[in-house]
């Protein structure tokens, strides 16, 4: 089975039933322009009931756009009276009463008598449309069945009108109905809550306006009941509209009665009412600073201006609390001089943290300052402790400096306050370390990203020297370095360099650092003088806290030759048929120094390899690496791997290296990168000659 | 993690830095405003006491280098006393020997500014 909910299809579809209705009416009245039976009567004003009806739910859709500002909402209700009002008085005056209304006829009076007709009932619809949404606006309790009610009651007693106007036996009905009506109008007319709601101005505004719109419905109930011309037209048009229009206007004299009474008793209590919902909207206020406002400083801000709304202080302030150190965040009303002082004062007379608000209400509160010849006297201050998970983070300060004492409810407003602003504070804090964090790993990808890029992809390839390197970042890049370059068809350049500090900045000083390399190889064939230059050009460029350890040396692959020199850096390991040397000719590390005296403690160093010779070099990554008890891996278990594994693969003791580092230091986190670069000679000319 | 602990008293005009502990970058903030407070207090005279110092990274190392030309210039200094054995190593690896003087004990080096 089909349902027809008129009540919930949409405003078009509504309008298209309010201009059908009034179609069929004009058309009957094209028609019919007067009425001589009863049954006409009857459908006259049964099409009037169905127009009205359907006006009523259209025009409800208008005056449900408006519940949000009820203040427009009386206002339009009143302009709409007053033009009833003045039309009503302006027709009484102007024209007499008909004699003999009901043979009045010609198209002139149909047409007149329709749009005067329209206009007031219009009018009315649109009053009782506003009376209703002003009936359930601020409604907790479910009371729609009163009003609908009472809307059935109109109905009846206007349907009523109309039979009782054609059986005049059946007046008492309509009598009847009209007091029952009445009692229902003054029965809704008490729910006026939405009064409580307005702020002050409002209230004063809303007094003045009932009071003459009160007046003005109960003219125009009168109008509507005695014999005028408007009133004869309307009656003649349709008895039973003309009751509803009086029904009405009784209803807004009443209801504007009682709201003109009601505003005038809240009155007196609209002040404290507007502060109360100052509170309350301070805390929605906050509650949307608290997603929008990320940044501390600015929160902190907000909270110090709110909390003066919230408690009426003069002036108020926010400190954290870490580890008893306080610090000011922000200041509303008063100096950060003054506030930080007058804090540090305070909180050095109670005790800390504190637990619960407290409050130096009992009488002038005097703080002197250091370094102030003022003394700064407060009537009242209250200190609330900003605590989340029964940690104190930190304090709201609000003070008043002349005019009474923080009273009961402000006070336990601030403390609800101060609870709201903790988590805000809390969560704000949150964001940015989560930030910061983000931040710090993206900047470490970005320099291991770096790093990466900046280290060679493979190591060279000769028959006489076999070549394997082994690199093992930190979390936070270290800084380590190394590169070959290929100087002619004998001789390989080679460099190991660790830079001081960690992360994206050591990354940018290693990127320097391979193009001075990268350059000077290329140009200076005599290791000493190659760092004397990247000294120079170091010096200049890097932080004074920075400097850089390198050890750079040239190797001629067929005559076993090494020429090397040391910046700074650890010494380079050579082993010889199981015997480990560890070189360190001098040398200080690059940037520490002027080119004079690094120029002056440097040197060269030269010697001869023989048959399956291993060169090591390495980083302090290797040695330093530590396990849980903070022990270093240190040189000796370092040479004791080499000697072993020298006879084997050179693959095999890199990877034995990186073995016993990585089970040594397995309990922690490697905090350095490690840097492995192996050579092993094979003197091809050696072996000619034996063969 | 094996804590970091500064401290710094004076003796005739010399101020003397106590360092205890692990001075890597995450510490070595803390030195530097040891060295902040002195240079506020224009001493600049500074003998750095190791005895109880048991690791030094590059971030430690850079501490001295940054503020040792500001104690030159004063007619002052940073010395070096009492460096456990791999503590000094660290630092002759590094050549500071040649740039900075060092000392077994605190006194001897107290006497050196005199």
């Amino acid at each position: 089975m089909m349902k027809f909910d008129f009540v919930n299809t949409t405003r078009k579809k509504k309008l298209e039933f309010l201009i059908l209705a009034l179609f069929v009416l004009l058309i009957f009245k094209f028609f019919y322009p007067t009425i001589d039976s009863s049954i006409f009567s009857i459908i006259n004003d049964f099409l009037i009931y169905g127009l009205v009806a359907f006006g009523f739910l259209y025009i409800s859709e208008i005056t449900n756009l408006k519940i949000s500002n009820p203040i427009s909402l009386v206002l339009n209700v009143g302009i709409l009276n007053a033009v009833i009002f003045f039309l009503t008085a302006l027709s009484s005056v102007l024209f007499d009463e008909f004699e003999n209304i009901n043979e009045v006829s010609g198209i002139l009076y149909t047409i007149l008598s329709l749009v005067i007709f329209l206009i007031y009932i219009s009018f009315a619809t649109y009053i009782l449309s506003s009376l209703r949404e002003l009936f359930f606006l601020r409604q907790k309790k479910p009371s729609e069945n009163n009003f609908k009610l009472m809307l059935a009651a109109l109905v009846i007693t206007s349907i009523s009108a109309t039979i009782s106007y054609i059986y005049k036996d059946f007046q008492f009905i309509e009598k009847t109905f009209y007091v029952v009506s009445i009692v229902l109008i003054i029965i809704n007319s008490f729910k006026v809550s939405w009064i409580a709601f307005l702020s002050k101005r409002q209230k004063i505004f809303l007094l003045f306006l009932s009071s003459i719109m009160s007046g003005l419905f109960a003219l125009n109930f009168v109008f509507s009941n005695e014999t005028n011309i408007i009133e004869q037209i309307i009656f003649n048009f349709s008895s039973g509209v003309q009751v509803y229009f009086s029904l009405v206007m009784l209803y807004g004299n009443i209801y504007f009665g009682i709201v003109f009474f009601t505003t005038l008793f809240h009155l007196p209590t609209a002040g404290a009412f507007d502060q109360k919902s100052e509170e309350v909207s301070s805390l929605i206020d906050l509650s949307k600073l608290m997603t929008q406002v990320l940044d501390f400083k600015e929160l902190g801000d907000n909270i110090t201006l709110a909390t003066n709304k919230v408690c009426n202080s003069d002036s108020s302030w926010l400190v954290t609390e870490d580890n008893f150190t306080h610090e000011l965040v922000s200041a509303s009303n008063i100096g950060y001089v003054e506030a930080d002082g007058i804090t540090k004062a305070i909180l050095e007379e109670i005790e800390t943290p504190l637990n619960k608000l407290l409050s130096l209400n009992k009488k002038l509160v005097k703080v002197k300052l250091k370094n102030d010849t003022r003394t700064y006297i407060f009537q009242s201050i209250v200190i609330v402790p900003l605590k989340v998970h029964t940690k104190t983070n930190g304090y709201l300060f609000a003070v008043k400096r002349q005019k009474y004492f923080f009273d009961e409810d402000e006070k336990k407003a601030l403390g609800a306050f101060a609870d709201y602003s903790a988590i805000a504070l809390e969560n704000a804090k949150l964001i940015k370390e989560s930030i910061d964090k983000e931040r710090l790993e993206s900047e470490l990808d970005a320099a291991r990203d770096i790093q990466s890029k900046i280290l060679p992809d493979e190591t060279p390839k000769c028959d006489e020297l076999d070549v394997v390197s082994l690199f093992v970042p930190a979390f936070e890049v270290g800084g380590d370095y190394f590169d070959f370059f290929k100087l002619g068809d004998k001789k390989l350049g080679f460099v190991i360099a660790d830079v001081s500090g960690k992360g994206i900045s050591a990354s940018y000083i290693m990127a320097e650092v391979k193009g001075i390399f990268e350059s000077l190889a290329r140009v200076i064939e005599d290791p000493k003088e190659i760092l004397i230059q990247a000294n120079e050009i170091l010096k200049d460029s890097l932080d004074k806290k920075n400097f850089v350890t390198a050890l750079y040396g040239i190797i001629n692959v067929n005559s076993g030759k090494v020429t090397f020199a040391r910046a700074g850096h650890m010494p380079l390991l050579v082993c010889s048929n199981g015997i480990l040397n560890s070189l360190r000719p001098n040398g200080i590390g690059l940037g520490l120094d002027s080119s004079a005296i690094f120029r002056a403690n440097i040197e060269n160093m030269e010697i001869e390899l023989n048959n399956n010779d291993i060169l090591v070099l390495y980083t302090d990554g290797v040695t330093e690496s530590q396990n849980s008890k903070d022990e270093d891996f240190g040189e000796e278990r370092f040479k004791k791997i080499i000697i072993e594994s020298s006879n084997g693969d050179l693959d095999d003791l890199s990877k034995n290296i990186f073995k016993e580092v990585s089970l040594f230091s397995k309990d922690k986190q490697q905090h350095d990168d490690i840097t492995l670069v192996l050579f092993k000679w094979k003197n091809y000319n050696n072996m000619i000659g034996e063969v | 993690m094996v804590d970091f602990k500064v401290s710094s008293r004076g003796q005739d005009q010399v101020s003397i830095i106590d360092v205890k502990g692990y001075l890597d970058a995450h510490t070595a903030p803390e030195l530097e405003n040891e060295f902040n407070k002195l240079i506020e207090k224009e001493q600049f005279k500074v003998v750095v006491n190791f005895d109880g110092l048991n690791y030094i990274s590059s971030a430690g190392l850079g501490v001295f280098m940054a503020y040792v030309e500001t104690m030159r210039e004063h007619e002052g200094d940073i010395k070096f006393s009492n460096l456990k054995e791999d503590v000094y190593n660290i630092f002759d690896l590094l050549g500071f020997p040649v740039l900075y003087e060092f000392f077994d004990n605190e006194e001897d080096a107290i006497v050196k500014f005199k």
